[in-house]
């Protein structure tokens, strides 16, 4: 009788269609990945049990209060950008090069008195951070810069929509301040950024 | 492939046969990669994923006829502190308002607001006002309390000298 042989099956497999499969998904989420933008400063925001995803279609304005008491600003509408430095280099006479232009686009985040423009902008945003230079804009009222921020930034793009993010251990002063200097041209609707919660029971 | 030829050229006869090469590679280093990277992307993808909540302040330069008045008494208002947040009804300058405090937790002010919203009703509305010690932290929680407890009208105003004269009254 003849002896029933296992059929010797190989342990190699091709793998190609695995492989293909695990690099068209590679491809998708690095073309649609956005990653978290630079902070000026680390904030962590307080939590809360909103499930609404922060909508920016018609672009954002960010608004980041420090626990220190810091305001920085950010916007993802470029061209609202450059018209905010324009506007307001020309507001304070300051006389900018093409390489404070670079300086300014090539950072997301504002933060730093008019004062301190031509010094901030003449140095790499990452130079400027480590130096300590981006303290955060004004919003005194004998000096509110912000308001001329934004402003400047509503003029360019009237849909900008504001969003708050602030440190759990901010004041709640600096964050009234910003909602006063705000209301004062007529800007009442907020989306304050927080981490999710779960609901409770 | 890249071999050199060190037979040497006096050979007769020899034909020339080119090493029949495998075209099969392996191609496990490459599929780990490339799920490595996957697994990274979709973590950093879903992870920083922030949420909102919407503020709606009122108009200042609108005038006030269109609004809807609230009355005295199916207001709270809550003074939220650092560590403790106060409450009371009434007009803070009156001497017969009481003065509350709790914190905030489950049982604290998640509770009285939940206890006055059953007492009062529909037209329950919060008034809030933070001391100028409060962090934002405390407002946020104040909010969300509104939404955990599903209290849609809710206002944050300033704190007004009355309603400090009136913690400091009662020293808690």
């Amino acid at each position: 009788m003849p002896k029933v042989k296992a059929k010797r099956t190989s342990v190699s497999l091709d793998m190609t269609a695995m492989c293909d499969v695990a690099f068209l998904l590679l491809t998708f989420f690095m073309l649609t990945a956005k990653f978290r933008p630079e902070e000026a400063v680390t904030i962590t925001p307080p939590s809360s049990i909103s499930e609404t995803a922060l909508k920016a279609k018609d672009g954002i304005i960010t608004l980041s209060v420090a626990k220190e008491g810091g305001v920085y600003l950010a916007t993802d509408d470029m061209m609202a950008r450059e018209f905010m430095l324009e506007r307001m280099a020309n507001k304070y006479g300051i006389a900018l090069t093409a390489e404070m232009k670079k300086n300014y686009m090539s950072s997301e985040v504002v933060g730093f008195p008019a004062g301190a423009m031509r010094q901030v902008l003449n140095l790499k945003p990452s130079e400027a951070k480590s130096k300590g230079f981006l303290k955060g804009i004004p919003i005194d009222s004998s000096n509110n810069e912000l308001s001329y921020w934004v402003g400047y930034a509503k003029l360019s793009n009237p849909s900008l929509k504001i969003a708050i993010k602030g440190d759990q251990n901010s004041d709640y002063k600096v964050f009234s301040d910003i909602i006063g200097t705000l209301q004062a041209q007529n800007i009442n609707i907020f989306q304050l950024i927080t981490s999710p919660e779960k609901r409770p029971q | 492939m890249a071999e050199i030829d060190s037979s040497g050229g006096g050979k007769k006869g020899g034909k020339k046969r080119s090493k029949k090469m495998s075209t099969k590679i392996d191609m496990t280093p490459m599929v780990d990669l490339g799920f490595l990277l996957i697994t990274f992307f979709m973590l950093t993808t879903t992870l920083a994923k922030p949420v909102t909540m919407q503020l709606n302040m009122p108009d200042k330069t609108e005038d006030n006829t269109q609004t809807s008045p609230v009355k005295m008494s199916e207001t709270v208002t809550v003074v939220p502190d650092e560590f403790k947040v106060y409450y009371y009804q009434g007009i803070p300058s009156e001497s017969a308002t009481v003065l509350q405090v709790t914190d905030y937790s489950e049982t604290g002010i998640r509770k009285v607001i939940a206890d006055m919203k059953a007492k009062i009703g529909n037209n329950f509305t919060i008034v809030m006002k933070p001391t100028k010690k409060a962090k934002y932290r405390n407002v946020i929680d104040m909010i969300d309390e509104c939404a955990i407890t599903n209290n849609k009208r809710y206002a944050l105003l300033e704190i007004d000298p009355d309603t400090e004269a009136l913690i400091k009254r009662s020293g808690k």
